[in-house]
């Protein structure tokens, strides 16, 4: 893509060039990372790259150059000052390599954001341990992003060569298997987050389960801060949501589950935990993203040996993910999740009432449901990455959404995606069971219609209101909440495009 | 099962009055019409048929609409003619007109000859058969040499079986698909003696004639022209002299004898300027030559 | 109670019309479509007797129609599916199934609880139907006619 002012700022990029004579290069002292060989314009990207993009705002009076090999060399080999002891090692090699720094559109003199630039960096495949994701990201973002020439940095996007994916589990059961155990297929599946949030007995919590199962949902959901506290123990909850599915299963005849969350203090309580909501027969559990890169990957490794889909809930991302010029962005998290092994993430709605430009979510959801995903500024998509066979993962779209929104949810976010109706589920007014129904009518009632041919886009509102003729649970909801919309613009919007506002 | 009707037309639902020329216009019939009057060389009786058919079933629609007495019209059909007179084109093409006409929803054509639809062993037939006819469901079911079903020096022949189970879908399932039986004129005439209920099923019998020899010089000169090749006016001489030798032997199968001399004498051009060893240009390598034509074996004799 | 297995069973069951809509959206999709029925519905009975083959190669509903209608009158008192199956490479599996028969009266199922260690139960679950012999497990729709037509 050519931008044009991108000429003349190219031209008061600096102009380095990595020093050659050794002696020059290892002398003691401080030169500038772009000519210690963070910075080579003409590298030639090897299939075993692992890459890197990120959004640099250098500070003030920092060429975009320096400041890209400043990037590539704190999270690489670099230090402060020159150190012999370079010289024992391949380091030519293990140097990170900035190889290209473009100007972001709409960004520097004329516009209301200083100027910020897009820094490639590649790296070779033996800075990394296998398999581990702790590792990969103590380097792509550790230490550098407290590095004082850069004002803010954000990771972008990444792009994992098959060779490092597949010393990866990757989900541990996966869009296909979870559809095959759950027997369901063909539309959206359904939840919802036991409301309120904090306080349930466990005897009152399991009720809200077995309302909302045996009216038609197929999940429910712990929400991400329900764990162990005084009011309900785990063991009491794990107990009676169990008996609130089993109960269900009986009434419907299909399977249900409830997201057990398992998240804990310590691994050794997780397991435990894991263990029991297995003994209990649960087809799944669930944790959350602040247990931090390991404990999900051993988590997931539990999952997979022992027949169990994990949830994941991305509790506390958004306070790295949301701004647009410093942290990373939440399509990478998507990629480190997929590698990691959960089989759920919470990735947008793009209606609902959380963050989510329509563009960005559409990219989060390829990121997790594709074979192979292309190149696509417009979505953030910055490189291609083929997924060398790791499995999908089901991306769950969660907060603010109701029946009345199922004709845009099924055209943004297609038919993979678990729709957790909390609020528009327990809040109906004709009761939970009744909430449940509404938005398993007007589910179904749309992937039906959409797949007879119908514009759902343009006539889902009449569809819904066809199948509310008959539905009063599904009245009902429409009338409660029918007009209801968030209109906020996003912050984390497209670079390539005028922003969309959410629906 | 309703069938995704031509739209404009057909307005006027009950209306006393039906612009047959919009109706025409609307379903798209002309351009098929146009392409089988320009593709297919001569053949003028079948095409008379076939605008004869087409205008019937666009009227039958016009009087749907205004209520007049209609109900799906058999469109089974016989093609009978020697090989190579066009049969299996024609079908092709029909099966594209009656999907424009809104007689078939979806104008594929599905093409098998016995071994297709008959089995070897008890419990084989049945499955064969029904395949075959769900696969062609929505569109044209083209059995060549239809003749060969019935065996009946066999009394225990499984052909009968996928007889049986043809005409009840023929029958029952006229909507669904349109089958056209293909052969020789005087076996398709005995076939249908012994089987009277094939010949009761089948609305139009179209006979194709064979081509006489300045109708088989264009069809060479056509499929030359439609793979970009031309004759040369020395070749078009020995096409000539080819077609009235190839006439007499008893091989002889009209297009397809032409098709197959078309494709050797290709063979005989690139082997031609291949061995000449030179640049080849534009010019000679849409040539055939009267040698690429006179290397036949027919003019051996 | 009312079975709510497959994808379209909080709908009012669905006429043939729409089900030929349906096989025709899986055809546009190139999915192959198969009719299977049982009278043993537990939600982890996987394996449905097949009603023929998957059908492959189809370009209209019709000829799956045809087989529905064939399976409902070779048993009209089960229930019947269809699934469709893709063969795409990342998916290679079902992708859509959903009712097109359902027997008149759905008795449900019995909940056993077994108490284990602790508060833990065992649960086990088992549909009402399945004490009687494979073929008699569901009334039949002419029987169940006629005790309505009884006063
Ligand atoms: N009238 C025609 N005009 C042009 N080509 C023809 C015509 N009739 C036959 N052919 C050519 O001859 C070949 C054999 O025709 P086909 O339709 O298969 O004959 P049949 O089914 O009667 O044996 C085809 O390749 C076709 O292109
Ligand atoms: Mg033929």
């Amino acid at each position: 893509m050519v931008f044009p002012e991108m000429e003349d700022i190219m031209g008061q990029m600096g102009n380095f060039t990595k020093i050659q004579d050794a002696k020059q290069r290892y002398k003691s002292g401080v030169i500038p990372y772009a000519t210690m060989g963070y910075w080579e314009p003409d590298y030639q990207v090897k299939d075993t790259d692992i890459l890197a993009m990120f959004r640099v705002t250098p500070q003030p009076g920092v060429d975009p150059i320096e400041a890209a090999a400043a990037v590539a060399g704190e999270s690489s080999t670099a230090t402060w000052t020159v150190v012999w002891t370079d010289r024992l090692t391949a380091c030519e090699i293990y140097r990170a390599k900035a190889y290209r720094v473009d100007p972001v559109p709409n960004t520097g003199p004329g516009t209301a954001t200083e100027a910020q630039y897009f820094a490639y960096i590649a790296y070779d495949i033996d800075l990394f341990e296998p398999g581990s994701i702790a590792n990969l990201t103590a380097s792509i973002i550790g230490n550098v992003f407290g590095f004082k020439a850069v004002k803010a940095l954000r990771l972008e996007d990444m792009h994992i060569p098959i060779a490092y994916l597949k010393t990866f589990q990757g989900p541990a059961t996966g869009i296909v298997v979870e559809r095959e155990r759950l027997d369901k297929f063909g539309r959206p599946l359904l939840g919802a987050t036991t409301k309120p949030k904090l306080g349930l007995s466990g005897r009152n919590y399991g009720r809200v389960v077995y309302e909302a199962l045996k009216g038609g949902l197929d999940f429910v959901k712990d929400d991400e801060n329900i764990n162990s506290q005084p009011f309900m123990h785990w063991r009491d909850r794990y107990l009676y949501c169990m008996e609130a599915v089993n109960r269900a299963q009986a009434a419907t005849g299909e399977v249900k589950g409830h997201y057990l969350n398992v998240t804990a203090g310590t691994m050794e309580e997780m397991y435990e935990r894991a263990e029991f909501a297995k003994q209990l027969g649960s087809v799944i559990i669930m944790i959350d993203l602040v247990i931090g890169y390991t404990a999900i990957q051993s988590m997931a490794k539990w999952a997979r040996k022992n027949d169990m889909i994990l949830h994941l809930h991305r509790a506390g991302n958004s306070t790295y993910s949301r701004q647009k010029s410093h942290g990373m962005n939440f399509r990478v998290i998507c990629k480190w999740m997929r590698m990691a092994g959960v089989d759920h993430i919470h990735a947008g709605t793009v209606v609902g009432k959380l963050e989510g430009d329509p563009l960005m979510v559409k990219g989060f959801y390829d990121t997790l449901r594709s074979t192979d995903t292309k190149v696509n500024l417009q979505n953030g998509l910055f490189f291609p990455q083929e997924w060398a066979s790791l499995n999908k993962v089901m991306p769950v779209a969660s907060g603010g959404i109701h029946a009345g929104q199922m004709h845009q949810l099924l055209d943004y976010l297609g038919e993979d995606v678990v729709l957790q109706f909390g609020g528009g589920t327990i809040g109906h007014p004709m009761g939970i069971q009744a909430g449940a129904t509404a938005n398993r009518v007007a589910l179904e009632a749309m992937v039906l219609a959409r797949n007879e041919g119908r514009d759902i886009r343009n006539e889902g509102p009449e569809i819904l209101r066809d199948a509310a003729k008959w539905c009063q649970p599904l009245r009902a909801a429409l009338d409660t909440w029918g007009e209801i919309t968030f209109n906020y613009t996003s912050t984390d919007t497209s670079d390539f495009t005028p922003t969309a506002v959410a629906v | 099962m309703s069938i995704p009707g031509p739209a404009a037309g057909f307005e006027a639902a009950s209306a006393e009055v039906i612009d047959l020329k919009a109706l025409q216009a609307d379903s798209d019939i002309a351009a098929p019409m146009a392409e089988l009057d320009r593709d297919l060389v001569g053949l003028a009786p079948v095409k008379q048929r076939i605008r004869e058919i087409a205008a019937f079933l666009l009227v039958a629609r016009a009087r749907e609409r205004v209520g007049l007495a209609a109900g799906p019209p058999t469109l089974h059909m016989a093609f009978t003619g020697n090989p190579g007179t066009g049969k299996t084109t024609v079908a092709l093409r029909m099966a594209g007109i009656l999907h424009r006409l809104g007689y078939v929803r979806k104008g594929h054509l599905v093409s098998v000859t016995r071994d297709d639809l008959v089995g070897q062993y008890i419990g084989h037939t049945a499955p064969k058969t029904k395949d075959v006819l769900k696969r062609a469901m929505g569109g044209v079911l083209f059995i060549d040499e239809a003749y060969y079903l019935h065996r009946p020096e066999n009394e225990k022949d499984y052909g009968q079986e996928a007889i049986e189970i043809l005409l009840q879908v023929m029958e029952n399932q006229r909507e669904d698909l349109v089958v056209i039986l293909a052969g020789y004129r005087d076996r398709m005439a005995s076939f249908f003696v012994s089987n009277p209920g094939f010949r009761s099923r089948i609305a139009h019998h179209i006979d194709f004639p064979d081509y006489d020899a300045s109708e088989l010089l264009a069809i060479a000169e056509l499929l030359a022209a439609q793979s970009d090749y031309r004759l040369s006016p020395a070749a078009r001489e020995a096409m000539i002299e080819y077609i009235t030798r190839r006439q007499q032997q008893p091989s002889f199968s009209n297009g397809r004898s032409i098709r197959n001399a078309l494709d050797r004498a290709r063979l005989r051009q690139a082997m031609r300027l291949y061995a000449g060893n030179a640049v080849a240009t534009r010019e000679a390598l849409q040539t055939i030559e009267a040698e690429d034509i006179r290397a036949s074996r027919v003019f051996a004799t | 109670m009312r079975v709510t297995q497959g994808t379209f069973s909080f709908l009012p069951d669905l006429t043939d019309r729409q089900i030929s809509d349906q096989i025709e959206y899986c055809l546009r999709q190139g999915w192959a479509v198969g009719v299977e029925f049982t009278d043993d519905i537990h939600p982890r009975n996987t394996y449905w007797e097949m009603w023929g083959l998957p059908m492959f190669d189809l370009r209209d509903a019709a000829g799956v129609m045809a087989e529905v209608r064939a399976c409902r009158e070779t048993h009209p008192d089960v229930y019947v599916r269809l699934t469709a199956f893709d063969s795409t490479r990342g998916w290679e599996t079902v992708r859509l199934s959903f009712l097109v028969q359902r027997p008149a009266e759905e008795p449900g199922f019995r909940l056993e609880r077994t108490e284990a260690e602790g508060r833990s139960i065992r649960y086990g679950l088992s549909a009402y139907a399945i004490d009687r012999p494979v073929g008699e497990r569901y009334k039949s729709k002419q029987a169940n006619a006629a005790q309505g037509d009884s006063p």
